[in-house]
């Protein structure tokens, strides 16, 4: 029952009675010639290498992508805090604590709380940076970013994870050591009191963090506790001033004056200023205001120089918009958002804790994302659309005050494993961002803004008695009746620097009413606690 | 000659020892033993075999079966037959070691649980390759009835479209009176019967002549039909069924075939370009399609909805390392609830890869290489093109099947829902995939009858002919 020319239908039948004669198998060909055929068909074997080859291909792929998840990614994976392994972990081996610089203890485990130990946390004001642990709404803070650590999932020497399985006890918690001042921070957040605000001070040598606080925060032994916890979240999360949102990170915030600092590292940096600059119309402008297509940049009325036109020192020193807004077209769109960006701003600080990017401009407008000179203008002295975070402003004193070279911020430095092993997280330089001599004029004119003839007047406050201090004041203001958010960037002492520090309390009015004594009290005591 | 033998002599069955395949069978049972040992120690925290009738069980059948083929003299491929039982051994062990309440059926008044259920499963599906590999002495039946095979499938394929059940999203599962099954696994071994019989016979053709359109030479235009239905009936699959994954499968096994046959790369070029623009066109009309490809590029878009699944699997990877957890020491199950959903059918291969480690998964890829070499080999040393051809695709229903599954829960290429042959639960998918690895050994049998079939005497002979002749007319009715 062979299959003939004669018995296929249609189209079939005529192609192939005119292509060849009746044929029984299809493998015995006779050769016969047709029409534009010149090769006869491969065999069948040789064509199967090739799909051979495909197949490898296809499956080298699979390996490839095998590696890939099981060793490369493997790790990042294991310490995901939404990996049931995370969860499974923390119920059988008891969670490292996390204590700050001097050994206090800011997160442990009650000692007696069933086999899934509850978290207590002494220092309520370390909240924002500690974060929180309950079995009912997971993780925040360092909690959370160093989940795997601390339940002992990732372990600290490299290559122990493919033991682990030989092991009776395959997890090995760590315990974290933060470079936080507890008595700093708890200092902070009593000059906050109940006023919204943050405040960031760092080590501007080493990037450490000495102090994050947000105000208002939340009590995490209350969210982590069996009774009430439920409600507790609920009500933070209902609640209009956002207690849950970190401001020292995540809050963004109009930075007026003290972005000055930005604008003179974009000057300066680029060339586009020099300590020297002065602008001839200047003096005249501080009664009639600059006008910049149409928009008049105004300064506040102020014992300043009136003699002469300001130079880049007096500028800082009396925190003159105009002569910053001069300055400002002169660095240009371009500069300012390069530089900007050169000191962590337009995209997410990389930090322990979560960060907000901070912005010079919303970054939709023709020139170099600003719509017109008039946005760069005001831009240049805070205003417009420059948003920022106090993290991001204390790093921004810390550059200045490590003589240009800007430093990774970093928290935890040092993770102690139960079984004995130890793992330092070294400072890391992140850019020298501009050189020392520049950064030293600067700091110079910050200096002056705090001790000068003109500028104590307004920021004097923030000296530190018997040190040499630098800062800059801003006084961001937000439109409408509001009251303008009070601002203080520095550092001390100003040759030899200790610590930078950014403050911003939210409505606090000009930055000379709240956020500059604050500094100089902060800064004043830490100098105080570690002489 | 011992009295046995010569009865067997008698009635014409020679034993033929089989060496190869029973030293590859003991160092299957020696793995899948410590394996064992592995699981039921870690659950007792002691060294111990436990209560281990599951495991004897498959490896009595395991032994019953090659001896099954020593006695009956077959002298087939020895290695297919424990590359195939150490995947279905480990199905066995992983089934038994998940969540027992993920598969439950009642099955003649007993009630099995999913590590009896899959047992039962896997021993029908090497049942039926047992079967198939020693009674199929002939393949005239697959070859000369290959338009009633395609008009059985298209059958099926409307039977589904009017009667199936949707699980998971897709129209897959259709029951009939007590029995219910996946007709798209059947499905696949129908088409690959179809493809070999009709490439097998136009292939000449296909080859060396063509139209040229553009910078593509296309086959002689009406030998363009059929491929164009058979693209068709991959869209028709996943429109109608949603079944992504077998119409992938499909396709490419179509296309495979297709160059096997002709060595013509502009066909495969072509089928693809209709492949992405039938892709593109799907994307833009359905939902599900759309997620599938979303959730692939990042999943974790969305970590809590859509993209769960393969993050969940993704972490199971990372729990798993380079050595893998143990066996038993992994987390397929978080309390009471499956740490990655459909853990026992789509995403077998990442609790495999958890347990058994970076190691452990390539070794499972391989022996689907193995499977792939041996059938291929079968398939290059066939008598002639049609046997060529369906080994080819039989084997690569299996062995491409094996990678678009895992290649979907490793996130190489977007997820589809098929089965991970020979370890995946499930029925239909095991007794199909016995079958195809049944016909493979029978193919490799050089005794199994040529074509055309010889004269056979008696009432065989007559009845065989009558069903030939209504064969031959319903074929040429519809053909």
């Amino acid at each position: 029952m062979s299959l003939t020319g004669a018995r296929l239908a249609g189209p079939l039948r005529r192609l192939r009675s005119g292509l060849r004669p009746r044929m029984n198998v299809p493998q015995a060909l006779p050769s016969i010639p047709v029409p534009g055929a010149r090769v006869a068909p491969p065999h069948i074997a040789s064509s199967l290498l090739r799909l051979a080859l495909a197949l490898v291909v296809g499956y080298s792929a699979l390996a490839t992508g095998l590696a890939y998840w099981q060793v490369v990614e493997a790790q990042r994976l294991t310490a995901d805090p939404l990996n049931p392994l995370v969860i499974s972990a923390a119920r059988q081996a008891p969670r490292g604590s996390i204590y700050d610089r001097s050994g206090v203890v800011l997160a442990r485990n009650l000692s007696s709380g069933g086999a899934e130990r509850l978290r207590e946390y002494p220092y309520v004001v370390a909240a924002p940076v500690v974060g929180y642990r309950s079995s009912v709404f997971g993780t925040a803070g360092l909690e959370r970013t160093y989940d795997a650590q601390l339940t002992g999932l990732v372990s600290l020497r490299p290559g122990d994870e493919l033991l682990r399985k030989f092991r009776d006890q395959p997890y090995n918690p760590s315990d974290l050591y933060l470079s936080l001042d507890i008595e700093l921070q708890e200092a902070a957040a009593a000059a906050l009191g109940d006023q919204h605000g943050a405040v960031v001070a760092i080590e501007p040598g080493t990037g450490r963090v000495l102090a994050l606080v947000s105000s208002p925060t939340f009590n995490p032994n209350r969210i982590v506790a069996r009774q009430g916890g439920r409600r507790y979240m609920n009500t933070l999360r209902e609640r209009d001033d956002s207690p849950l949102l970190n401001r020292a990170t995540q809050g963004l915030y109009v930075p007026g004056s003290v972005f000055k600092i930005v604008t003179a590292i974009a000057g300066l940096g680029s060339g586009a200023i020099s300590p020297q600059t002065t602008y001839e119309n200047q003096p005249d402008e501080y009664q009639t205001g600059f006008l910049v297509e149409g928009f008049r940049v105004r300064d506040f009325p102020r014992r300043v120089q009136r003699d002469h036109p300001l130079d880049f020192y007096e500028a800082t020193e009396v925190s003159s918009n105009i002569w910053f807004a001069h300055a400002g077209l002169d660095v240009g769109a371009e500069n300012l958002v390069s530089w900007a960006q050169r000191l962590g701003f337009g995209d997410r600080i990389p930090f322990e804790l979560p960060t907000s990017p901070s912005q010079v401009t919303n970054g939709d407008g023709p020139l170099a994302g600003f719509r017109d000179r008039v946005e760069l203008a005001n831009a240049a002295y805070g205003q417009a659309e420059a948003l920022v975070t106090p993290l991001q402003m204390a790093l921004v004193a810390g550059t200045i005050a490590n003589d240009g070279l800007l430093m990774h911020p970093k928290l935890v430095d040092e993770l102690r494993a139960s079984d004995g092993s130890v793992s330092r997280l070294a400072p890391q330089a992140w850019l020298q961002v501009l050189p020392a001599g520049q950064a030293g004029v600067i700091g110079d004119a910050m200096q002056l803004a705090v001790e000068g003839r003109y500028g104590r007047e307004f920021a004097g406050a923030a000296k530190v008695p018997g040190v040499p201090t630098a800062g800059k004041s801003g006084t961001a203001e937000l439109g409408g009746d509001a009251a303008p958010h009070s601002w203080f960037i520095g550092y001390a002492p100003a040759d030899a620097p200790q610590i930078a520090i950014a403050v911003i309390v939210e409505g606090g009015g000009a930055g000379a009413q709240r956020a500059v004594p604050m500094g100089g009290q902060l800064m004043s005591r830490y100098l105080d606690s570690i002489r | 000659m011992s009295a046995a033998m010569l009865a067997l002599h008698r009635v014409g069955i020679r034993p033929r020892m089989r060496g190869r395949e029973l030293v590859l069978l003991l160092v299957v049972a020696i793995a899948l033993t410590t394996g064992w040992a592995s699981l039921q120690s870690f659950r007792s925290s002691q060294l111990e075999v436990g209560d281990a009738w599951l495991l004897a069980t498959y490896l009595g059948a395991l032994a019953a079966i090659h001896l099954g083929f020593v006695i009956t003299g077959r002298r087939m491929d020895q290695i297919l037959f424990p590359a195939s039982a150490l995947l279905g051994g480990l199905s066995v062990l992983i089934m038994h070691r998940l969540p027992q309440d993920l598969a439950v059926q009642s099955i003649a008044g007993r009630v099995l649980e999913l590590g009896p259920l899959q047992l039962l499963w896997v021993l029908l599906g090497f049942g039926v390759m047992a079967a198939t590999a020693i009674l199929v002495r002939s393949d005239g039946w697959l070859r000369r009835y290959k338009y009633t095979w395609a008009a059985l499938g298209i059958v099926l394929l409307l039977l589904v479209f009017l009667f199936g059940e949707v699980t998971g999203g897709a129209r897959l599962t259709l029951t009939i009176g007590p029995i219910s099954g996946q007709p798209s696994e059947l499905l696949k071994v129908i088409l690959v019967v179809f493809l070999a019989g009709y490439l097998a016979e136009n292939r000449w053709l296909l080859a060396t002549s063509s139209t040229s359109v553009g910078p593509f030479k296309l086959p002689p235009l009406p030998y363009l039909l059929p491929m164009l239905a058979m693209w068709g009936l991959a869209l028709a699959i996943v429109i109608v069924q949603r079944d992504l994954g077998a119409a992938l499968l499909y396709f490419l096994v179509f296309l495979s075939l297709l160059y096997v046959a002709t060595r013509r790369a502009s066909y495969v070029v072509l089928g693809l370009l209709l492949f992405v623009a039938g892709g593109a066109v799907l994307y833009q009309l359905f939902p599900h399609v759309q997620d599938r490809i979303n959730v692939w590029i990042n999943p974790f878009v969305d970590p809590q909805g859509s993209g769960y699944q393969i993050i969940r699997a993704l972490y199971a990877y990372g729990r798993g390392g380079i050595l893998g957890t143990g066996l038993g020491a992994g987390l397929p199950q978080v309390g009471a609830v499956p740490s990655i959903p459909a853990i026992h059918t789509d995403f077998i291969f990442a609790a495999l890869a958890e347990e058994m480690g970076m190691l452990g998964a390539l070794a499972i890829l391989g022996l689907y290489v193995v499977i792939a070499e041996r059938g291929f080999r079968i398939a290059a040393t066939a008598a002639d093109d049609f046997r060529a051809l369906l080994a080819t695709g039989l084997t690569l229903v299996v062995v491409v099947q094996a990678a678009i599954i895992c290649g979907g829960n490793l996130r190489v290429v977007p997820l589809t829902g098929i089965t991970l042959p020979l370890i995946s639960y499930g029925g239909s998918s095991l007794l199909v995939n016995g079958a195809v690895i049944g016909l493979l050994l029978a193919l490799s049998d050089r005794a199994v009858e040529p074509p055309p079939p010889g004269a056979r005497a008696g009432v065989a002979r007559r009845l065989g002919q009558r069903v030939r002749r209504a064969g031959g007319k319903f074929e040429e009715a519809i053909s």
